[in-house]
This record gives structure tokens, sequence and C-alpha cells, in this order.
């Protein structure tokens, strides 16, 4: 309710210093809604969103993978984390900025820099979060399986992922939120559509409107991502914390 | 034989020069649907022992031979069941060849019946070393291990818990290996009693305990008691 009421709040500042600003600096919120009802109705919005949104399912989806392998590789096994901690550390500490620009100029500009670059921002992060959760294992579990000869399989749903699950809802978390910012940046640079194209258009021809009516609705989008499938997913694998938690007091 | 055990040597690793001698010479055999007790003090190397039979522990000079391709179950010390699955899905998933059936009369045999769905956080000390036998015995073992099943439960609980064990190892025949440091424990599941040394222990009597339990008379017990305590006192 309070959350509700914050942000009807910010709504409600937005139209009163539009009454006060020139229209050209900030636009008033029904003009915006008015200008993106116009572009969803031309299919234009949709059009960009949707470029937009499979970049950062497709790189959401690589990053991910791969880093929480490659980082569970790394928690378990000392050689690999030998290896491979050099590389950590160095694209942990590359700007973003010079990735993507990089991905252009070696690969061109095509959708697979694209995705690669921002795929490779986030690589590092999950890289960290599952190293995290593998080496926070609980071996007591793993001889457990060991004696009473669990499958592989098994021993992976039961005793590895429930222990991992957290890790991996966390860092699914701070990466949406990581990935879907970087998506605008490659795509402000050097692709022909999305809303991050969108946005440079709108800085080249200084539209207020233009800028906000793509903007917004893909915020909105990722805030619904964000509340309806990562936390409840997050919930969801900790409900035996919240249970013995509960239980406690 | 269903398990022989022959120990040379196992040291416990300590810093550069610094390992100690944990078990030397150990010697013991059980036959099929025999329970074997290892009695001993605590700290002379008991858990080690039950960690190198259940194959968890391969840094040893010895042999240790185990039933060909048999089933192993084990009650740790701590439960270890899985926090993340209810007491049923702990069983279910240890046990997958169990039925449904069977692993319902496992519970309302242990007194959990009414905890199947629960966490593990949810049961006390108690109820979860049962759901850890329940899942020990749902999968039907060739060899069980028990470590210290009735140790940090208060006395009359303990006593209520060893003689639903002791009955339920009696019905089922399975052969198993219990460590404990209290001679009363071990008289009360055990047909045959291991006595074990200081460190490095091996094997300094085997004492045989008179079967049917339930007949066993006060005086057999209690010469059983003195035969087993002078066999501690020796050391």
């Amino acid at each position: 309710m309070i959350r509700l009421a914050s942000f009807a709040s910010i709504l409600l500042l937005w139209f009163a210093l539009a009454q006060v600003f020139d229209p050209r600096h900030l636009p008033d919120p029904l003009s915006v809604m008015e200008l993106a009802f116009s572009e969803a109705d031309s299919g234009a919005l949709f059009e960009h969103l949707g470029a937009t949104l499979a970049r950062v399912a497709a790189a959401f989806t690589l990053a991910m993978g791969l880093g929480s392998a490659l980082g569970y590789l790394m928690g378990r096994n000392r050689l690999a984390n030998d290896i491979l901690d050099p590389w950590l550390v160095v694209l942990l500490n590359l700007p973003a900025l010079v990735v993507i620009v990089l991905a252009y100029l070696w690969a061109g500009l095509n959708e697979a820099a694209a995705v690669g670059a921002v795929a490779l921002n986030k690589l590092p992060g999950a890289m960290v979060f599952a190293r995290e959760g593998a080496r926070a294992q609980d071996p007591s579990y793993d001889e457990m399986a060991r004696v009473f000869r669990f499958s592989r399989q098994a021993r992976l749903r039961h005793v590895v992922l429930p222990q991992l699950a957290p890790y991996l809802a966390a860092s699914a978390r701070a990466g949406l939120s990581l990935v879907w910012k970087i998506v605008l940046v490659v795509e402000l640079l050097g692709r022909p559509n999305g809303v991050g194209f969108k946005i440079n258009l709108a800085f080249q021809l200084f539209d207020l409107r233009l800028l906000l009516a793509y903007a917004l609705p893909f915020v909105a989008i990722m805030l619904a991502v964000e509340l309806l499938l990562a936390q409840p997913f997050e919930s969801y694998v900790s409900r035996w914390r919240l249970d013995a938690a509960r239980h406690r007091h | 034989m269903l398990l022989d055990i022959a120990i040379d040597a196992k040291d416990h690793p300590g810093g550069a020069g610094r390992a100690r001698r944990v078990l030397q010479g150990l010697r013991l055999s059980l036959e099929k649907h025999q329970a074997g007790a290892v009695l001993g003090p605590s700290g002379c190397g008991k858990t080690t022992l039950l960690r190198i039979v259940a194959g968890l522990d391969h840094d040893y000079a010895g042999h240790v031979a185990t039933p060909a391709g048999g089933r192993l179950a084990m009650v740790f010390q701590e439960p270890r069941l899985l926090p993340w699955r209810s007491v049923q899905d702990n069983i279910r998933i240890a046990a997958p060849l169990a039925s449904v059936t069977e692993i319902d009369a496992l519970l309302a045999d242990l007194g959990l019946g009414g905890h199947a769905d629960q966490f593990p956080s949810r049961l006390s000390l108690g109820l979860a070393r049962r759901a850890a036998l329940a899942r020990a015995l749902a999968i039907k073992p060739d060899l069980l291990l028990l470590d210290e099943p009735f140790v940090s439960l208060d006395a009359a609980l303990a006593l209520a818990l060893r003689e639903r064990v002791a009955r339920l190892i009696d019905e089922t025949g399975v052969t198993t290996l219990l460590v404990t440091h209290d001679l009363s424990e071990a008289i009360g599941i055990a047909d045959r009693i291991f006595v074990l040394s200081k460190p490095p222990a091996r094997v300094v009597a085997t004492l045989d305990v008179a079967t049917p339990r339930r007949l066993m008379t006060d005086a057999a017990r209690q010469e059983l008691t003195e035969r087993a305590q002078a066999a501690l006192a020796a050391e």
C-alpha cells in the first residue's frame, strides 16, 4: 500500500513539474502516454520492444548458462579456479563500453556481436555467484549421497541444485537488471532497431516525448519480469529456509 | 562372512610430522544377520572406522571386505536429512525402489506418521534420528551402519528409541555395525561386542551377548558388563 502511494507520488510530481517546465524539456505524462499508444497502434512500439526483449533473453540465457557452469567448476575444482580466475578478474574490471565497442570492431555491427557483448558483461558476475554457491555446498550431504549411492542425476537434482538455487536466483536477478541496461547501450551504438535505437533517435531529435514513450513501457516490462518471475522464483527456492525460520519464532 | 575388517594402520592427518595414528592392527568381522557393536571411549577412532567401512575414507593401510554389490545404509550422528525436502521425500529419494506402502509402514512403525510432509527443520533431534533411521532401513540394506544413534537424546527417549531399533534389527535381520561409547546401548542392540583400546585402537576383547536378548538374566547382563569394563580398564 505504501509502495503504491509512493509510486503514485512520483507520477504526481512529474505531472506537477510538467506544468512548470517547457514541454520540450519535460513533456507531461498524458502526452507521453498518447504517443506510446499511437506507436503501439502502428505496431512500431511492439516491434522495437520485441527486438530488445529478444536480445535481453538471448544474452541473459547465454551468460547465465555459461557463467554458472564455469563458476560451479571453479568452486569445485582448484585447477579450474587457478586457470580461470585471472580471466574473471579481467572481465570483472573491463568497462561495459570497451567490451561493446571491441565486439563491434572485431565482429562487425551484427546481432552476434551485440548479444555476445552483453553476455560477456554479465558472464563474470554469473561466475562469481555460482562459484560462491559451489563453495558453500555442505560436504556432509555429499557424503550421505555417496553412502546411499545416489545416482548422478539424483545427486544433482536433490543435493547440488537445491543448495545452488539461492545463489542462482540472486545471480539471475542481478544479471537481469544488468543485462537490460546494457542491451540499450548496445542498441544505441550499433543496431537498426530496438528500444536503444529509438532512444538514440530521440536523442538526436531532442524529442523527450519519444524517448519516454519507448523507455517507460520497457522499464514497466522489466519491472513486471522482476516482480512476477524473478522474486517469486527466489522465494520458491528458499521456501524451506522460510519454513525453518517461521518455525523458530 | 559378510563384513571383514583388517586395518593395519590409519593415520589422522596432522601438520608435517604430526600425523596421529588412530587405528592399528584392528580386526573384526560379522556374519550375515549379526549385529555388532564397536565399544570404546570417545575419540578412539570409532567414527573413523565407520567412515572406512562406508567407503568415505580410503586413506588407510589394510583391507575391508563389504558385501560385493551390496547396499549400504548409514545413520550419521547428525541425521543429515536434506533440509529442502520433506521427511517422506528424503526417504523416497534415498530409496527409489521402496514402494509408497513400504515407506508409509516404516514411518508409522517409527512413530513418524504425522510428520511425513514436514521439512526436517521442524523435527526434534529424536524425530530427525528416527527419520534418518527410516531412510536407512527403506533401502533394505545388506549392511546397516549406526554412528552413536542415541547420543544427545535424553535418557528416556534414548532408551525408547534403542528398544525400537533393537526390535527392527531383530525383525528385519539386517546385518548391523553400531558404534557407541555406551555399554548398555551395546548390550541392548548387539549380539557381539568389540571393545576397542585407546588410540591407536585395536580390538582388545570380543564379547558375545546371549540371545534372545529379552531372556537375558540380570546375572548374565552383570557378568557381561564386568567383562567389558575389565577390558576397557586393562588399557
